[in-house]
């Protein structure tokens, strides 16, 4: 391949990288419907169980059912942008081929789902706290969250050369993962409105089964969802790289 | 049911979000792969090795 | 050494220093900035170390039992209670409307000034909830079985009561 002399160099390479994409887009076809059928069933179930079916809260009334997605977005808010920064390490020490393209398709849905945790947090601080926003240590470092996922995505896109900008993103990705131990811990680092963790990996959990139940449940129904969008999108992104990279070369070929 | 705007927008939102990413990642991906099907049929890198040297 | 030896292993290093270093840069930063990072100070951090009289800050704890007086003043409602946190208590008045979930026992961050006899007047009231959630008949059962004090303010631990059947009126 590399000895004809109607193949540039950089389109060689890009020939070669289709071994791994191609095992890719095969093996993702076959998991894709195991991912969405089961996202959306737990996650219409979930919501559905919340609003109707799980008991108001003794002080909250129904403002507290914002739960069931709050928490979800929350968690996705966080979990995506570790998948950000495990694709930029996989990227940036084992040039994976694929890491640079997951990466950019994480950025936005990991972007709206912060952008939803924020929104709905808004619409439950407003009747439960008496306001829609404050500047404490929990909302201003979800804030910056949501800067860091529109950073990467505005930066990913900024280069002619794509590779540039993966690079670029890469770091972004990396430093900013200094944000989440942040998140995580504000409500105990530093006096807060926003009220600490309900769901603690060492306590029991201080909240009723009858709405730990449905909220378990749109936790994992979200994240299936996500990893389904993320799947798909990626899919997309690397059959389209293929697509620009066959017609490259029959440009270059005739 | 009690603060139900605020409930409503709320779930509201979700189902937005949900769908528009839904959507449109699925037609991304049919759109991707009709255009690949329309380049080259049979998807086999020899064939396009062939094509292009 | 062995990690050193490749070029994977060679940028595997250099993430790994340079996230070292951001991460202890961040925490030194953090702890510098401690001060202006927490949202409000308490009744006890106020006893400590006075604020000037004049300077807008933010007043949180818990609203002491027994202590809210709810007016009228010039037709708007005026409301004057203690605000607590266990080692210090100071008197808050704010004119207003207080968010629902403004109770005796629940937690309040008001913004305001501390005036020179030492209460605090406040120009903004928030109410803070804990993340404790559970059914109505559940709360009621506990209160009613002396699991939980309402005076104390906590709810008991959460091992006690989250699979309590929630039955209306039963025990």
């Amino acid at each position: 391949m590399s000895t004809s002399p109607a193949i540039s160099p950089a389109s060689g390479r890009s020939l070669h990288r289709f071994a791994n994409p191609g095992r890719f887009l095969r093996l993702s076809a076959r998991v894709l419907p195991f991912l969405a059928v089961p996202a959306l069933l737990l996650t219409l179930g979930g919501l559905a169980w919340g609003l109707f079916v799980a008991p108001a809260d003794y002080q909250q009334g129904d403002a507290m059912r914002i739960i069931y997605i709050h928490v979800p977005a929350a968690w996705l808010a966080s979990g995506g942008y570790l998948g950000l920064a495990i694709c930029a390490l996989l990227s940036l020490v084992w040039r994976h081929p694929l890491a640079d393209l997951a990466a950019v398709e994480i950025g936005p849905v990991g972007a709206a789902f912060t952008a939803l945790c924020l929104a709905t947090g808004s619409l439950w601080g407003k009747p439960m706290w008496g306001a829609w926003w404050v500047w404490d240590a929990r909302l201003t470092s979800v804030l910056v969250l949501f800067f860091l996922y529109l950073g990467h995505i505005a930066l990913v896109r900024a280069f002619d050369e794509p590779e540039r900008g993966y690079r670029a993103g890469a770091i972004l990705a990396l430093v900013g993962v200094v944000n989440l131990p942040i998140i995580k811990f504000s409500v105990d680092w530093w006096n807060t409105l926003h009220q600490p963790s309900t769901l603690t990996v060492t306590g029991a959990p201080s909240m009723h089964v009858d709405m730990l139940w449905p909220l378990l449940t749109c936790i994992l129904g979200f994240s299936l969802g996500f990893a389904a969008v993320v799947t798909a999108r990626l899919r997309a992104a690397v059959m389209e790289r293929r697509i620009r990279g066959l017609l490259l070369a029959q440009a270059q070929g005739i | 049911m009690t603060h139900l705007p605020y409930v409503a927008a709320s779930y509201g939102l979700a189902l937005l979000v949900g769908v528009a990413f839904a959507a449109d990642a699925w037609l991304r991906m049919r759109r991707a792969a009709r255009r690949l099907e329309a380049i080259d049929p049979r998807g086999d890198p020899r064939r396009n090795r062939k094509r292009a040297g | 050494m062995s990690l050193l030896r490749t070029r994977k292993g060679r940028r595997l290093a250099v993430v790994l220093l340079g996230l070292l270093g951001l991460g202890s840069a961040t925490g030194l930063a953090l702890m510098a900035f401690n001060d202006t990072l927490v949202f409000f100070v308490t009744p006890g951090d106020m006893a400590e170390s006075p604020p000037p009289a004049g300077r807008t800050l933010r007043l949180g704890g818990l609203v002491e039992n027994g202590s809210v007086l709810r007016d009228r003043r010039d037709g708007k409602p005026v409301a004057k209670f203690r605000v607590t946190d266990g080692r210090a208590a100071v008197d808050v008045e704010f004119a207003g409307i207080l968010p629902d979930l403004f109770r005796e026992g629940q937690g309040v961050v008001s913004l305001g000034t501390l005036r020179p006899d030492g209460s605090f007047l406040a120009s903004e009231v928030l109410a803070k909830h804990d993340e404790t959630y559970m059914p109505k008949e559940v709360a009621e059962a506990l209160k009613k079985s002396g699991q939980w004090k309402p005076e104390t303010g906590q709810a008991p631990p959460a091992g006690t009561w989250n699979t309590l059947a929630p039955r209306k009126g039963g025990d």
